[in-house]
C-alpha cells in the first residue's frame, strides 16, 4: 500500500466518521429489524403459559420464570410428526433431484427431435399452483391409483397367508428393522406428489448448470466408447455435486413446509406430517398456549435449517456456479 | 492401421428459418495409412466440420467415409476407433490424469484393470507426465493438459488419430515445440492423423499431405511445397506461404502486363500461357524478389520503388515497397522478402528485381492457376515434387 493513505483518512477523519457511525447505526438498525420475530419468538417460547399475557412480548423472562416445559412438550408432541416428515421427505427430496437432474441432462446434453417442446412442458410445469391440482390429485390418489388401500390389501394378505406373498412382508420385516411403521406407507401418495412436482424446477436448476459444460467434454467421452447412460454415471453426475446441494436444500425445505398436500392426501393421524401436528398443537378449549406454539414452529423448522448447515458450503458453490 | 478415404462428402446444415447452408461440398480426399493430413483453411471453412464427420459427432449429408475400406457413416463415435484431441483438450475436470487416460480403456475395451494401468502407465512415461498421474487437470498447466489430451488418445492405440486445432491454445514457443514433439510421435506410431488447423504454418511444417479447404469446398490436396511452389488457385497461392504472395491485377497488352502502376513484359512460352485472357492475375512471393539498394533498374523486370516499412524479424526483414517514388497512407505497396544484414531503411530508393521464372499467374474470374513458377532448379532438392 502507498504511503501516503493514511495522511487521506487523517484530513477527512470527522466527516468520515459521521458517516460511518450513522451506516453502523444502520446497520444495527437492520439486524434488529430482521432478529425481533426470532428474539420475540425465542422469548415466547421460554416462557409459562400463564405468563405469557400481561409481560412485554419482547423482552425474555425474568430468570427465575424461565422454563423449557414447552420445548419438552412440543418435542414430544412432534416427534411423530417429525419422523412422519422425514420418511416423507428424504426420499421425496433424492427423488426428485436425481430425476430432475437425469431429466435435465436428457434435455440438454443429448439432443433429439422435439426436446424443446418437453422442455416447455416441464417450464410449465413449474407454475401449476398447488391449489388448481387439489381435486384432480385427490381423484388421482383415492379413486383411479388408491396406492394405499392397494398396499394395505397387499401387507393384510402377506401377513395372513403367509409364503405366498414373502416380498410385502420380507418388506415389512425389513422396515420395521429401520424404525418404520406400517402407516407410513400411507405417505407413498405423497412422496410421488412431491417428486413428480420438484422435478420441474430441479430440471430447470440442473439444465442451467449442464449447458455450462463443454460440449467437447461429453463428445470425447462419446469418442471413448461411453453409452449414454455411462457418460452421465461417470461424468456428468461426478460434475453436478454442487448443483445438488443447492437442490436438496430446495426442495428440502419446500416439502417440509408443505401443509397443503399433507392436508388433503394424509387423512390417517398417525401418518400425519410435522405441519399438520403444528396447527393443533397447543390449541385447546381453554385458549392458545402460545409458548408452546412457538417452541414447536421452532422444533419444526430445526431440520431445514440443519439441512443448510450440513450442505451450505456447497450450496454456496452451487449458487455461484 | 488403416487408410481413410473421403468419398464426395457434403455437409449440409439447416437453419432455424429453414434455409440450408453448405458447410462442406463434395470433398474427396484419399488419406493413405500413417498419414499425416492436415486440412487447412480461414474460419469458418468447414474443416473442423469435416472433422467431426469423421469423427461420428456430425452426420453426413451426402457421400461416403471409409475407414480400411469399410463405410463407417452409420456408425456411432464409439465403434469408430478413432480418438481425437480436441482444442480445449475436453479433460474430464473431476478425474485425474490416470482416470482421465483409463477412461477410454475402461468403456470400450474388455481390458481388466491392471493392464490399463500399465499401458497408462507406460504411455504416461513415454509423454513425459508420469509425475502427474494423481493430479486433477486443473493443477496442470496448458502444455501439460496438451501432453494428457494427447496421451489419452495414444492409449486407445486407435485406427486414426483426429486432432482439432490442438496447439493453439499454447504460448508460441511451447506450440513450436509441441509441433515438432507432434510430429515425431505421430511418425513413431505410424498411426493416420488428420490434422485441422487454420494455421499455415503448422500445416506447411508439421504434414505430410495439406488439404486445403475455402468456403466448404476442397482447393487442392498436396505435399506441402507442391502448394506452395505449384498453387491449384490464387486463393492456395495466398493462403499458403508467410508473408503472402503479392498479387497484381493486371490487363494483358501484347507481350506485356500492364497496371497504372508497372509494365511487366513478358517471354513468348508467358504470353501464350494467357492466351484468350484479358486481365490475369500476377503473383510473386515475397522471397522470389530481390532488392538492389543505389543500382538503376538494368532489365525489363527491374523497378523502381521506394521503400515504405521495415518489419525486421532478425535472421530477415520484410520490407513493404511502393512503386516510382511515392508513399503514404493511400499507396499500394507489396512485400518482398530480403536477408537481415541487408539494412534498408524507410523512404530509401531502391530496385526490386522481379525475376519471370518465378511469377504466377492466375484466371481473375475463378482463381485457377494459369502458370506456375519453374521449378526447374528446385526438382533436384525436393524429392516430394514431380
Amino acid at each position: 500500500m502507498s504511503p501516503d493513505r493514511p495522511r487521506q483518512t487523517d484530513s477527512g477523519i470527522l466527516g468520515r466518521s459521521w458517516s460511518r457511525i450513522g451506516l453502523y447505526a444502520f446497520l444495527l438498525g437492520m439486524v434488529v429489524f430482521y432478529l425481533i420475530p426470532i428474539e420475540t419468538g425465542l422469548a415466547t417460547s421460554i416462557k409459562r403459559a400463564g405468563d405469557f399475557t400481561g409481560r412485554n412480548p419482547y423482552l425474555p423472562p425474568l430468570p427465575w420464570d424461565a422454563t423449557l416445559a414447552s420445548w419438552s412438550e412440543g418435542f414430544f408432541s412432534l416427534l411423530d410428526g417429525l419422523i412422519n416428515s422425514l420418511v416423507l421427505v428424504v426420499p421425496a427430496t433424492i427423488l426428485s433431484g436425481l430425476l430432475g437432474s437425469m431429466a435435465a441432462y436428457g434435455l440438454t446434453t443429448i439432443s433429439w427431435r422435439g426436446q424443446v417442446g418437453i422442455y416447455s412442458l416441464f417450464v410449465a410445469g413449474i407454475f401449476i399452483p398447488y391449489q388448481a391440482v387439489l381435486v384432480p390429485l385427490t381423484v388421482f390418489w383415492y379413486n383411479i391409483v388408491p396406492i394405499q388401500d392397494w398396499w394395505l390389501e397387499s401387507v393384510a394378505n402377506g401377513i395372513s397367508v403367509f409364503g405366498l406373498f414373502e416380498i410385502p412382508s420380507t418388506f415389512m420385516l425389513l422396515g420395521w428393522e429401520l424404525g418404520f411403521q406400517p402407516y407410513h406407507w400411507q405417505l407413498i401418495s405423497l412422496i410421488i406428489t412431491h417428486t413428480a412436482y420438484g422435478i420441474p424446477i430441479c430440471a430447470l436448476l440442473f439444465r442451467a448448470h449442464y449447458k455450462k459444460l463443454p460440449d467437447e467434454m461429453v463428445e470425447a467421452a462419446r469418442l471413448d466408447g461411453a453409452s449414454i447412460r455411462r457418460i452421465y454415471r461417470r461424468i456428468i453426475l461426478p460434475l453436478s455435486v454442487p448443483m445438488f446441494a443447492v437442490v436438496f436444500i430446495y426442495q428440502f425445505t419446500q416439502i417440509w413446509n408443505d401443509l397443503l398436500f399433507a392436508l388433503i392426501l394424509v387423512q390417517n393421524n398417525e401418518a400425519a406430517v410435522v405441519t399438520q401436528q403444528l396447527v393443533d398443537l397447543g390449541a385447546s378449549q381453554e385458549g392458545v398456549d402460545y409458548p408452546l406454539r412457538m417452541a414447536g414452529a421452532f422444533i419444526a423448522a430445526l431440520p431445514t435449517l440443519l439441512v443448510y448447515v450440513v450442505f451450505g458450503d456447497k450450496f454456496a458453490k452451487g449458487v455461484a456456479a | 492401421m488403416a487408410e481413410l478415404t473421403l468419398d464426395s462428402i457434403t455437409k449440409i446444415f439447416t437453419d432455424d428459418d429453414g434455409s440450408d447452408i453448405v458447410a462442406v461440398d463434395d470433398v474427396n480426399v484419399d488419406i493413405p495409412d500413417g498419414e499425416f493430413l492436415v486440412l487447412v483453411g480461414p474460419s469458418g471453412c468447414g474443416k473442423s466440420t469435416t472433422l467431426r464427420m469423421i469423427a461420428g459427432l456430425e452426420t453426413i449429408t451426402e457421400g461416403e467415409i471409409r475407414l480400411g475400406g469399410e463405410r463407417i457413416n452409420e456408425q456411432p463415435p464409439a465403434d469408430r476407433d478413432i480418438a481425437m484431441v480436441f482444442q480445449s483438450y475436453a479433460l474430464y475436470p473431476h478425474m485425474t490424469v490416470k482416470q482421465n487416460m483409463s477412461f477410454g480403456l475402461e468403456e470400450s475395451t474388455e481390458m481388466p484393470d491392471e493392464k490399463i494401468s500399465e499401458v497408462v502407465t507406460e504411455t504416461a512415461t513415454m509423454m513425459g507426465i508420469e509425475d502427474l498421474l494423481d493430479r486433477k487437470p486443473s493443477e496442470l498447466s496448458g502444455g501439460q493438459q496438451q501432453r494428457v489430451a494427447l496421451g489419452r488418445a495414444i492409449v486407445r492405440d486407435p485406427e486414426v488419430f483426429l486432432m482439432d486445432e490442438p496447439l493453439s491454445n499454447l504460448d508460441a514457443k511451447l506450440r513450436s515445440t509441441m509441433r515438432t514433439e507432434l510430429q515425431r510421435l505421430q511418425e513413431d506410431l505410424g498411426v493416420t492423423t488428420v490434422y485441422v488447423t487454420h494455421d499455415q504454418t503448422e500445416a506447411m511444417t508439421m504434414s505430410d499431405r495439406i488439404a486445403i479447404l475455402n468456403d466448404g469446398v476442397l482447393q487442392q490436396v498436396g505435399t506441402p511445397l507442391e502448394c506452395y511452389h505449384e498453387p491449384n488457385n490464387e486463393f492456395v497461392a495466398g493462403f499458403i506461404g508467410e508473408p503472402s504472395m503479392n498479387f497484381f491485377e493486371m490487363a494483358v497488352e501484347d507481350d506485356q502486363l500492364v497496371t497504372e502502376q508497372f509494365t511487366y513484359p513478358i517471354s513468348e512460352s508467358v504470353r501464350s500461357e494467357v492466351d484468350g485472357h484479358e486481365r490475369v492475375m500476377l503473383g510473386i512471393r515475397p522471397s522470389a524478389i530481390s532488392v538492389e539498394v543505389g543500382a538503376m533498374p538494368a532489365d525489363d523486370h527491374d523497378f523502381a520503388t521506394v521503400v515504405d516499412v521495415v518489419e525486421p524479424m532478425g535472421d530477415e526483414e520484410n520490407v513493404y515497397l511502393a512503386f516510382g517514388d511515392e508513399r503514404g497512407d493511400s499507396v499500394e505497396t507489396f512485400v518482398a522478402t530480403v536477408g537481415g544484414m541487408q539494412r534498408l531503411e524507410s523512404g530509401q530508393s531502391v530496385v526490386a528485381h522481379i525475376p519471370e521464372s518465378a511469377i504466377h499467374l492466375f484466371d481473375t474470374d475463378d482463381g485457377t492457376a494459369l502458370k506456375n513458377r519453374d521449378l526447374e532448379d528446385l526438382d533436384e532438392r525436393d524429392p516430394h515434387l514431380q
